[in-house]
């Protein structure tokens, strides 16, 4: 049985833990929700599987015989894939149009009756697929990697964890504002498209970013996109350790800061276009 | 009148219907050019990407397993290009686009029609947006035929161009299968994405970089390596693994029509077995 139920009611004591428990609810739920098709989940994980195998196919074979490139062993490449493949539910990789969708259908009127600010709602909800989808199909693949492939665990756990929640954060901002062009557009599908594409190579889940040439990541530098994926990566590897992973956190702190600012910014704005277009 | 000319007439008639359907669409397509640019620039963008991302890393590792950048784009270009042109023309049956139909129910209507299903199916997903994409990959087949030290001669251009009809109608064959199950199941066809998108990934490079048994496997259960893998080893000079004879590389006009035939007789088992949905 794979019946969802409804959450409990969360208890109305208004105030921030009030808010805090609504959150905790909606967050619970997007969570609930991974787990309605357990047979696409399975067809899923076999599919990210498969195509895990063939990078690493390609990698190793790049390698060929020698032990180390640009400070990567083989054994450092295949575990690189495996997180790109882990993560690749948990951070939406192949794009994320929920919020699109609801703008063009009219939902996020719906949305706009809750009584919870539209961002952090939807944040939440997010926060809980995240969750959902990374112990769906990310654990899983964890152990597979580990078992197949003998991929390494993290090498400094705790700023690995922080790194990936801020990716996530980091990443789920990005995504917002991305639909947030539903508001300007009749059809932004396209628009979400070029944002996953030009994301898939910045973040470093095509290719590991320490194999571009200098000038690459020195241009990716001043995107978000490493934030994304890239700096769990190098976290994970233990390529970055002590006051260097550190500043690798901060920022992707700051990066997840701007990219929400932006977002209020972008939500104001599409709102206010939606009451004037709106009866 | 004999009855050569009844069929040529129904054949030619049947072209004009499909050719119909394709305006249909192409004028639907082109109401909102901005977004549609975007969206075909998009389309492209995934392709441009996946290949700028090997193209860039190579330098620093020197090649594949012995393949230069050049070799490998013959590979890549063909399989991209074959891919591309076959989702123009066989859209209609990719999975999610059939399973669509048959849940809205759209699909009985089509039944009812007095035109060949398979023509009304072919005629249903005309992305125009595709043709950017179609034309990069044929930019890439083009610096790979520039810059793989091939003296290309008629024979050379004829195996190219067979295996491109080898390669359109065995991802058609692919398709047309995946279609053919959400009659089935709505569910477990994720499955055939493994073997048409990871298919197509698998044979994008050399595929002596892949275990034993993932090459035997896409070589004798599933006829890929015939394809396009065998046609550029000859082109390059190069002998056939497991000793296969020279000839087999000319074989992917007969192994791709193979696959659709096949394919065409699940289909009409499917469309017979076809009850609707009731909705």
């Amino acid at each position: 049985m794979n019946t969802i139920r409804a959450a409990a009611p969360p208890d109305f004591r208004g105030g921030l833990a009030g808010t805090a428990t609504l959150y905790a609810a909606t967050a619970r739920l997007g969570f609930r929700r991974q787990f309605a098709y357990p047979q696409a989940a399975a067809w899923g994980l076999i599919t990210n599987f498969f195509f895990g195998v063939l990078r690493i196919a390609v990698l190793l074979a790049l390698f060929g015989a020698r032990p180390q490139v640009g400070g990567w062993t083989a054994a450092d490449a295949v575990t690189y894939v495996g997180l790109t493949q882990i993560f690749i539910g948990a951070f939406s990789l192949f794009g994320w149009t929920d919020f699109m969708r609801a703008v063009h259908r009219g939902e996020v009127v719906t949305d706009l009756l809750r009584p919870t600010s539209l961002l952090p709602f939807w944040a939440a909800q997010d926060a809980g697929r995240a969750a959902g989808q990374f112990m769906l199909r990310g654990l899983p693949m964890l152990a597979l990697f580990v078992l197949v492939w003998e991929a390494r665990w993290p090498a400094q756990p705790l700023p690995t964890l922080l790194s990936v929640l801020l990716a996530w954060a980091c990443g789920f901002a990005f995504r917002f504002l991305v639909n947030c062009a539903a508001f300007w557009s009749p059809d932004a599908v396209g628009i979400g498209r070029f944002a996953w594409a030009v994301q898939g190579l910045g973040c470093g889940f095509l290719m590991p970013l320490a194999f571009f040439p200098a000038w690459v990541g020195s241009a990716l530098a001043w995107t978000p996109f490493p934030a994304m994926l890239n700096t769990v990566v190098t976290l994970w590897l233990g390529q970055k350790t002590g006051a260097a992973a550190w500043a690798a956190l901060a920022g992707q702190l700051g990066w997840t800061l701007v990219l929400f600012a932006l977002c209020a910014l972008a939500l104001a704005r599409g709102l206010r276009r939606l009451e004037v277009a709106g009866g | 009148m004999g009855r050569g000319r009844v069929a040529l007439d129904s054949a030619i008639h049947h072209l004009r219907l499909y050719f119909l359907l394709l305006r249909a669409q192409a004028r639907s397509q082109g109401v909102y050019r901005a977004s549609f640019a975007l969206d075909a620039l998009a389309t492209a963008l995934i392709t441009a990407t996946e290949f700028a991302a090997f193209a860039l890393v190579l330098p620093r590792f020197g090649g594949l397993g012995g393949w230069t950048l050049g070799e490998v784009a013959l590979l890549y270009g063909l399989a991209e290009l074959g891919f591309v042109l076959m989702d123009l023309l066989f859209g209609g049956f990719d999975a999610p686009n059939l399973s669509a139909q048959v849940r809205s129910g759209s699909f009985s209507t089509l039944l009812l029609r007095p035109a060949p299903l398979p023509v009304q199916v072919l005629g249903s997903d005309f992305a125009l947006r595709r043709f950017p994409r179609a034309l990069l990959a044929a930019g890439i087949l083009a610096y790979g035929m520039a810059h793989s030290g091939v003296a290309w001669t008629a024979g050379d251009m004829a195996l190219l161009a067979g295996s491109l009809v080898g390669l359109i109608a065995f991802f058609g064959g692919l398709f047309v299968v995946g279609g053919t199950l959400t009659f089935w199941t709505v569910e477990s066809v994720e499955a055939m994405n493994v073997l048409t998108y990871g298919g197509r990934s698998l044979i994008s490079y050399p595929m002596d970089i892949y275990g034993e048994w993932l090459r035997r496997a896409f070589t004798y259960l599933l006829p890929a390596a015939f394809l396009s893998y065998f046609p550029v080893m000859h082109l390059l000079g190069r002998p056939l693994p497991d000793g296969l004879p020279g000839w087999a590389a000319y074989l992917a006009p007969v192994a791709g029509p193979l696959v659709l035939g096949a394919a065409a007789l699940l289909w009409r088992v499917g469309v017979r077995h076809y009850q609707g949905t009731g909705s």
